[in-house]
């Protein structure tokens, strides 16, 4: 929780990427494999039908029998063309997927051709129906398969990628002990062996073989020291379409995160503060690959995650847990607390239940409930040992990096201080990493060591708590700061009130976005450029301290306490009406 | 507790013509399926005419309930006001009075606002029928006259345009705009006493300013009284005069805002106020309150804080503590810390509070 470990952190700079995770495939082949997977079902079910057909006897058994198996084998074809001959890239593995859906929809329009033009006198009613139903499968799934295979041809060269293993991603085993002696020793142990710090150094469960590029060891994940960035975001942007009248168009676009760069350090805590609708949950569940960005790129350790195959992305998604915002929404209230929290160990194949309870144990404890609540559900608690719960279930996959999202917005303050001190414990003893959200300045002043101050899916400022809140250097921040109530009578001043309220996301304003509210453009006789040309993130001086504003130069003491000043007893509600 | 116990003392140099509301060992419970909620038990105060006062405590501590008793709005049953409740308003006890009468004083004496303004305007009416309604039916005066004064008291809360504004429906306004609305027709009909529920809870920080900030020109202005409720320890610094801290249904401490805030004597008081991060408190742990409220059903018998109380000695898990005037400070405290004989203990107690307000570093003042 200090801050004197991260000043003078440079402004991001191109993030250096370690090595490079499989990519999910495009588009148009996952497209692909769904309707595979769909054709399998069909293929199957099909299989059951005539299987029932043959044990109950019905007329025409013995040969619905015979049929049984191609249809097993077209099935197995399928799931063998699926799984192991797309997966190759390979240049022919697209031309046998092509040719083998080509080869099923001959089949299938040879059936609807005969039985529609009516060669095939000899069925009856009913198997001319199943045969029609049969051969719908080739236009329906086959074709669109095939369609979509043609369409990422591109796909289809020859660059197979190596799975990754947990291991070599850094994540910490699951049967790592959280905390205690044992834990603490494994941390702070060097290399077990005289290898170069620069070699691989065998993480606690398995080998690791050598690849091309080396992978970070799981020790060196944890340790501050490691070079560059935790979390590197670039230029990254999530946008909401808006849907809209009868036939549900799309009518506009919320721009909730619109080109976000900054850094996370290992070890510190970096907090994003701003109004609500801002951005700021937006932005933590885009960084964690939640949901998918618009654009803009998020590197995680030296791991780009873009369309990361998900095998690859598991043992990622276990150094990075999210808490979120609500305590009473984000657990689901028919499952017990055991399933809540061991949920995620069992996708991360922790199948074993007795080793998976051990586990949920173990952070029920951590975050001080007791090993016999397992058992009990949500609705038994109260909302600060809800978000106790929520913090135990991000703890239990021993995660690195944690998004808390406004983990102590909807609690009492003295509860509030039992989990802010919680989570200042965990990360001291965890040595953890945090994206902490919130808009409760007071609380980020406390707990962190960077801020990013977000207006309108922008951030505005960035700067160590000492450079933000002594000399705020955006406009909005010096709002921001001024509007904080004072629990300390003593303290109390003459505020700076910003006019109006936060313009809508889906229609942000021209330029600067702070424009239509910004209290030193006001002061500055309205200059043209605020309203003409957005402003870039600028660097003052090498401090590390980032502001996007054309006039910051402007802002010292004198402007802001005449402002403050001057501004009105009641300010408008609005800044322009339309 | 007597009434004159409870009063604010020192902080209100106003003689009893000045009195608006006295509200005298107010008791209010549920009856729900799992038993009965004390809710409010036992509460008494005075506001003089053009003060404000700020009732605070945590979620459940019985502040709203405080409010809504003393505005006649809970349903009975469930509701039920003990015997001995009073709460004098103007010289006549609202507990007493019909709901004719009641409803003449709802409105035009006392006007309530609350926390989530959506809920309490209605959606099928435009925001100016709303309050001219209000305005018609307490005033008595023509439309055309109630339109003017809405369209003047929607200008005077900071709505631009408002001839245009009064014509809109409640969802059309965003939401710093609506509780202008409510503020608006709260103040229509220049009540005498003004309750705001959390008024600025559900806003973003910077419009919570400017609502604040309205809320004490106005009353200033218009000379009108204000209880402010919060959980904000901070929107009470910033906009009253006194404060009475509630912990579950009872009035723990009592006094002027700088007194309290700045030399609690009460132990809950204490907690809550070290819980407050601060500049202050960067780079250690919080002093935070153990455990958690108590539930309603099962209330400790003597002190209500005593299981949480970090001071609690075997007085305080015999007897309930009276609100009582303090020995070393100007104000009213629920404790035993303040009885004689524990005069040590209180030392202890508020040399604690003043170690735990100075931990971690230092950073001189931000703008
Ligand atoms: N799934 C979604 N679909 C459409 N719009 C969305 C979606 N999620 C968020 N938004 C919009 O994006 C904007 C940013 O929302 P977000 O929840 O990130 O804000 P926030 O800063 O977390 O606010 P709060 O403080 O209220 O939590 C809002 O305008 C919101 O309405
Ligand atoms: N209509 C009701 N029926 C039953 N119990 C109620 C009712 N209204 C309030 N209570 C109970 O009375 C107690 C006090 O509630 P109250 O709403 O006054 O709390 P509060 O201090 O305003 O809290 P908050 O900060 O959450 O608004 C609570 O225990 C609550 O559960
Ligand atoms: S660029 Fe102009 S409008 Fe934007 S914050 Fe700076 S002064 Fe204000
Ligand atoms: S009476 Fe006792 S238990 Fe209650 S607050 Fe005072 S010292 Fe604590
Ligand atoms: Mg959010
Ligand atoms: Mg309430």
């Amino acid at each position: 929780m200090t801050s004197g470990a991260t000043t003078g952190v440079p402004v991001p700079a191109e993030p250096a990427v370690r090595r490079r995770l499989r990519r999910r495939p495009p588009e148009p082949v996952r497209r692909a494999l769904g309707q595979y997977v769909a054709l399998v079902g069909y293929y199957l079910l099909i299989a059951v039908v005539l299987l029932l057909v043959t044990v109950l006897g019905v007329k025409g058994a013995a040969d619905a029998s015979a049929r049984l198996v191609p249809f097993l084998l077209a099935a197995a074809g399928v799931v063998f063309v699926g799984r192991r001959v797309i997966p190759t890239r390979q240049r022919w593995a697209l031309a046998v997927a092509v040719g083998s859906s080509l080869a099923v929809q001959l089949a299938c329009y040879y059936i609807l051709v005969q039985v529609v033009g009516g060669g095939a006198t000899e069925l009856d009613g009913n198997s001319a129906f199943f045969s029609v139903v049969l051969a719908a499968v080739g236009p329906i799934l086959a074709l669109p398969a095939m369609l979509n295979l043609l369409r990422a041809r591109r796909w289809f060269n020859g660059e197979r990628e190596r799975q990754i293993r947990a291991d070599e991603i850094g994540a910490r085993p699951i049967a790592d002990p959280l905390m205690g002696p044992a834990r603490a020793a494994t941390a702070a142990l060097p290399a077990p062996t005289a290898a170069p710090t620069d070699r691989p150094v065998a993480a606690p469960s398995g080998t690791i073989e050598i690849g091309a590029i080396v992978p970070l060891p799981a020790s060196a994940a944890r340790d501050r020291s490691a070079a560059g960035p935790l979390l590197a975001v670039r230029d990254l942007r999530k946008h909401f379409p808006i849907h809209g009248g009868v036939l549900r168009r799309q009518i506009g676009t919320v721009y909730a995160v619109d080109g976000v760069t900054f850094d996370v350090m290992r070890g510190e805590t970096f907090s994003l503060v701003g109004e609500s609708g801002c951005g700021k949950t937006t932005l933590g569940r885009t960084v964690l690959q939640l949901t998918p960005p618009t654009s803009g790129r998020v590197v995680f350790d030296g791991y780009e995650l873009e369309d990361v195959e998900p095998n690859d992305m598991r043992p990622l998604r276990r150094r990075m847990q999210i808490i979120f915002q609500d305590p009473f929404g984000s657990l689901n209230p028919r499952m017990p607390i055991s399933d809540i929290i061991g949920e995620g160990l069992l996708s991360q194949g922790l199948t074993d239940r007795q080793a998976r309870d051990k586990k949920v144990e173990d952070s029920l404890e951590i975050v001080g409930l007791r090993r016999e609540y397992t058992r009990r559900y949500p609705h038994e608690f109260s909302g600060g040992q809800r978000q106790r719960i929520g913090v135990a279930r991000a703890l239990a996959l021993s995660p690195d990096f944690i998004v808390a999202d406004e983990p102590v917005s909807a609690l009492d303050v003295s509860i509030q201080s039992q989990v802010l001190n919680l989570l200042y414990d965990l990360k001291r003893d965890l040595n953890l990493t945090y994206l902490f959200i919130s808009h409760n300045l007071s609380v980020i002043q406390y707990f962190s060591d960077r801020v990013g101050v977000m207006y309108l899916g922008k951030l505005v400022e960035i700067g160590t708590v000492e450079q933000l809140y002594r000399n705020p250097r955006h406009p909005y921040t010096v709002a921001l700061l001024s509007a904080i109530p004072e629990a300390d009578p003593r303290r109390r001043r003459k505020r700076l009130i910003l006019k109006g309220d936060l313009p809508s996301p889906a229609a942000p304003p021209a330029g600067c976005r702070f424009h239509t509210r910004c209290w030193l453009r006001e002061r500055l006789g309205n200059p043209e450029n605020c309203v003409t040309q957005e402003p870039e993130v600028r660097s003052l001086g090498d401090t590390g301290h980032q502001v996007a504003c054309h006039w910051t130069e402007e802002i010292s003491q004198t402007t802001v306490s005449e402002a403050a000043a001057e501004s009105p007893a009641i300010v408008a509600a609005a800044v322009e009406d339309e | 507790m007597t009434a004159a116990a409870a009063t604010t003392g020192a902080s209100t140099p106003h003689s009893d013509g000045d009195r608006l509301l006295d509200v005298r060992n107010m008791q209010t419970r549920f009856h729900v399926m799992d038993g009965v909620v004390p809710a409010v038990d036992g509460v008494s105060f005075t506001l003089d005419r053009g003060r404000t006062l700020g009732i605070v405590g945590e979620s459940g501590s019985g502040k709203s309930v405080t409010a809504l008793t003393i505005m006649r709005l809970l349903d009975i049953p469930p509701a039920e006001i003990g015997a001995g409740s009073e709460a004098w308003f103007d010289g006549r006890d609202l507990l007493a009075l019909s709901e004719s009468e009641m409803r003449k004083v709802r409105g035009k004496d006392i006007a309530m606002i609350f926390q989530e303004p959506l809920t309490s305007l209605n959606p099928v009416f435009t925001v100016g029928a709303q309050i001219a309604e209000q305005v018609q039916t307490h005033l008595h005066v023509r439309a055309r006259e109630a339109w003017s004064r809405v369209v003047e008291m929607l200008r005077l809360v900071g709505i631009p345009s408002p001839e245009r504004r009064a014509k809109q429906y409640p969802h059309e306004l965003s939401g710093g705009m609506r509780q202008r609305v409510m503020i608006a027709m709260a103040l229509s009909c220049e009540p005498k006493l003004l309750i705001a529920d959390e008024p600025t809870t559900a806003l973003d920080v910077t419009v919570q300013a400017q609502i604040l900030e309205l809320l004490k020109t106005i009353q200033q202005r218009t000379g009108s009284a204000l209880i402010m409720i919060t959980h904000d320890l901070g929107v009470i610094a910033e906009t009253v005069d006194d404060v009475i801290v509630m912990y579950a249904g009872q009035v723990v401490e009592q006094g002027s805002v700088a007194d309290v805030l700045l030399e609690p004597r009460m132990p809950y008081t204490m907690g809550l106020i070290e819980s407050i991060p601060t500049v202050e408190k960067r780079g250690g742990r919080l002093s935070a309150i153990s455990g958690v409220v108590p539930s309603p059903f099962h209330l400790p018998p003597a002190c209500r804080f005593e299981p949480r109380c970090p001071y609690a000695w075997d007085t305080c898990r015999d007897r309930m503590p009276d609100l009582s005037v303090t020995r070393d400070a100007e104000r009213h405290a629920r404790c035993h810390l303040h009885v004689a004989g524990a005069a040590s203990r209180l030392e202890a107690a508020v040399s604690q509070h003043r170690q735990n307000m100075r931990v971690g570093r230092q950073l001189t003042d931000s703008v």
